[in-house]
């Protein structure tokens, strides 16, 4: 195990090999290609697309299936070395996050195929955007580098900005993809001048030395720790803006507002959940980089600042989301609020028993459970919403009037989705919360359990406004007649709404397999900056109890 | 006589951020805003290339990643004008405190 990480680190691996963990990014960008030249051969209609996209990311999920087996065979292989400049990693936490990945793509065209394909008339501009930010999130659940941060996250931004803005007749569209790019636009700049201050700094763009430079500036009397302070913030504050943290969340409302149902969905679930991996890999990095256990301490005030972002976000979310008319804006304010939520999880990795080797396990697994589990609820609730737009022409609270009689297989799955979004059992939603609850607890610090009170409490405000929705659907009533929505939509919302009933039942399953992805990650690690020169990187596998074994710096 | 040091160079990228900073809290121009959104990735080029200069540290990356922002900042113009152009198209105005539609 040992051995293979460190052929590959060394860069004497064959190419061949390098080219076959980067498959399923190669994938990726093949079947982006592909559909651009389509158009060229087989015209610019729906099924050509739809074929040419399906059957690349079915070539992707066997190229991602063939890594994982081979990331499991070679305990955490790494692209690191020479040959590729440190910029990617492939291990299981970027494996698990591409599986994601493609079956929420596959999600989202099944929305798009129901609602927006049989009047689109730019199914290859739609698709060559999905993808193009699909790629760039997969691409930043991978980097260890800050220039490939900056080009993965600015790939994925760039293509939502414009998908956002995909309905060019419709005012509303016009101006949320505006509000996005202006706010997306100047959070890029900040987060770009925090990177130039970082690398004055540390004199290198690989996170592993700049988090070793964090640790040496946070011991006391450490130098330059207000410049570090300040970059380190900056930073932040670009990947705070792609999970729509408070206060880098102003776009987000207005843009799921004014972007098409299947956009709303699709950045919900697959951009905050990129930039949660991105600050979990960041996290990670940090507590290699502790791997003498007095520094482990010294990461407590970077878990705070999480932790706070994290307390604030779920709470303005929750307050925010009461006053809304409009369903999809309601469920907009609730996607920030699981953020918050999700982003405690991230708080585990670096709050950590000084006395024991960095546990990380317990916050991936939790995290990767609840972006799975969150994927299906915010699909089911937005597509939902979706189906009672199309067919009602509004989505305000009113046209949701009376669709337990209206509409009966809306309104069931709709309930299932909200009461899991809430967090109740016997559903999902619960195993998600109940999983990052019990890492906070198992910290056993003031954090952990301050942030236990603050995700209990914000589950409780929540469930007001959520049952606003259900109320409104299961007591209201109106003269309006049946909705009758296509039933490949209905099938969709169903489906997500079993996945949640089925996930309650089979939460052991999901955890093992979830722990399956958080362990044996790639942590880099890097010796003590000597004289200023070149730092050393050398990889730390991970085994499953969570214990650093085979710790051992590369020449 | 004065020579020219790191210093100088840090003043001058610190004086574009705040410039920069400036432009986008006070314009109310989405074209305005996205001048300076440029004039802080700038200032961020200022500061790699200054850096890659004066610290005298092996490697060039700080010089590879300002031209990738050149690059990414050309793209963002791009997307961002494109956007720009539309919302005039639908409301004749690209002043951002017009864009109300969208508010709660």
């Amino acid at each position: 195990m040992d051995s293979a990480v460190n052929t590959i680190m060394s860069g004497s691996e064959p190419i061949g090999r390098q080219l076959l963990l980067l498959s399923p990014l190669l994938a990726l960008v093949a079947t982006l290609l592909a559909v651009v030249v389509a158009p060229l051969f087989a015209g610019r209609g729906v099924r050509p697309v739809v074929t040419v996209v399906l059957v690349g990311l079915v070539v992707t999920f066997l190229a991602v299936l063939r890594v994982t087996g081979e990331v499991a065979h070679a305990g955490a292989a790494g692209l690191l070395a020479e040959r590729l400049s440190g910029m990617l990693i492939v291990d299981n936490l970027s494996l698990g996050y591409m599986f994601i990945l493609l079956v929420f793509l596959v999600g989202v065209m099944w929305l798009w195929w129901t609602g927006s394909a049989p009047t689109e008339q730019d199914a290859p501009e739609f698709f060559i955007l999905l993808l193009g930010s699909a790629l760039g999130m997969a691409m930043m659940a991978s980097s260890t580098n800050l220039l490939f941060i900056v080009v993965a996250m600015e790939t994925a931004s760039l293509s939502s900005y414009a998908i956002v803005g995909f309905d060019k007749k419709n005012p509303v569209g016009a101006e949320a993809s505006l509000k996005y790019v202006v706010f997306g636009g100047i959070s890029a700049a900040i987060m770009l001048y925090g990177i130039s201050l970082l690398y004055g700094l540390c004199g290198s763009l690989d996170v592993a030395v700049v988090a070793r430079y964090t640790l040496e500036a946070l011991q006391p009397g450490g130098a330059n720790v207000i410049v570090l302070t300040l970059g380190l913030l900056c930073f932040l504050a670009g990947i705070a803006f792609k999970m729509s943290a408070v206060p880098f969340h102003f776009w987000c409302p207005d843009a799921f507002e004014g972007a098409k149902i299947e956009v709303t969905t699709w950045l919900s679930v697959a951009s905050k959940a990129a930039g949660l991996i991105l600050l979990a890999r960041l996290a990670l990095t940090f507590c290699a980089a502790a791997g003498n256990q007095t520094a482990i301490p010294l990461l407590l005030p970077l878990a705070w600042v999480v932790g706070i972002l994290a307390t604030i976000t779920c709470t303005y979310g929750n307050f925010c989301a009461y006053k809304q008319q409009s369903v999809k804006r309601l469920l907009a304010y609730s996607s920030i609020a699981h953020a918050g939520y999700m982003m405690m999880a991230v708080t585990v990795f670096v709050y950590v028993d000084p006395q024991r080797a960095p546990t990380p396990l317990p916050g991936i697994g939790a995290l990767l459970t609840y972006v799975v589990i969150y994927l299906f609820m915010n699909l089911g609730a937005f597509g939902v919403t979706g189906l009672v737009a199309w067919e009602t022409g509004s989505d305000k609270l009113e046209a949701f009037t009376g669709l337990a009689r209206r509409a009966p297989w809306l309104a069931v799955p709709m309930v299932i989705c909200l009461v899991s979004l809430v967090g109740l059992p016997p559903l999902a939603g619960f195993i998600g919360k109940w999983w990052i609850l019990l890492a906070l607890g198992a910290t056993g610090g003031t954090l952990g359990w301050l942030l236990v009170l603050v995700m209990v409490l914000n589950t409780l405000i929540s469930l007001f406004y959520y049952m606003r929705i259900v109320v409104r659907m299961g007591l209201h009533d109106t003269e309006a007649g049946p909705v009758r929505p296509p039933v490949r939509g209905v099938v969709l919302v169903n489906v997500c709404a079993a996945a949640l009933i089925a996930l309650f039942v089979l939460a052991y399953p999901l955890k093992d397999l979830t722990d399956r992805f958080a362990q044996a990650l790639y942590l880099p690690v890097v010796s003590a900056t000597q004289d200023g020169k070149q730092a050393v990187v050398s990889g730390l596998p991970l085994v499953s109890d969570g214990y650093v074994e085979n710790r051992r710096p590369s020449e | 006589m004065l020579t020219i040091g790191l210093m100088h160079y840090l003043v001058v990228a610190a004086v574009l951020l705040c410039g920069g900073i400036f432009v986008m809290a006070t314009k109310r121009n989405a074209i305005g805003i996205l001048m300076g959104v440029e004039l802080v990735l700038n200032s961020a080029n200022v500061n790699l290339i200054a850096f890659d200069r004066y610290l005298c540290r092996a490697g060039i990356d700080g010089q590879i990643l300002a031209l990738f922002v050149i690059v990414l900042a050309a793209a963002e113009a791009a997307i961002a004008v494109a956007i720009c152009v539309n919302f005039y198209r639908v409301l004749a105005t690209i002043d951002v405190d017009r864009a109300t539609k969208l508010q709660g």
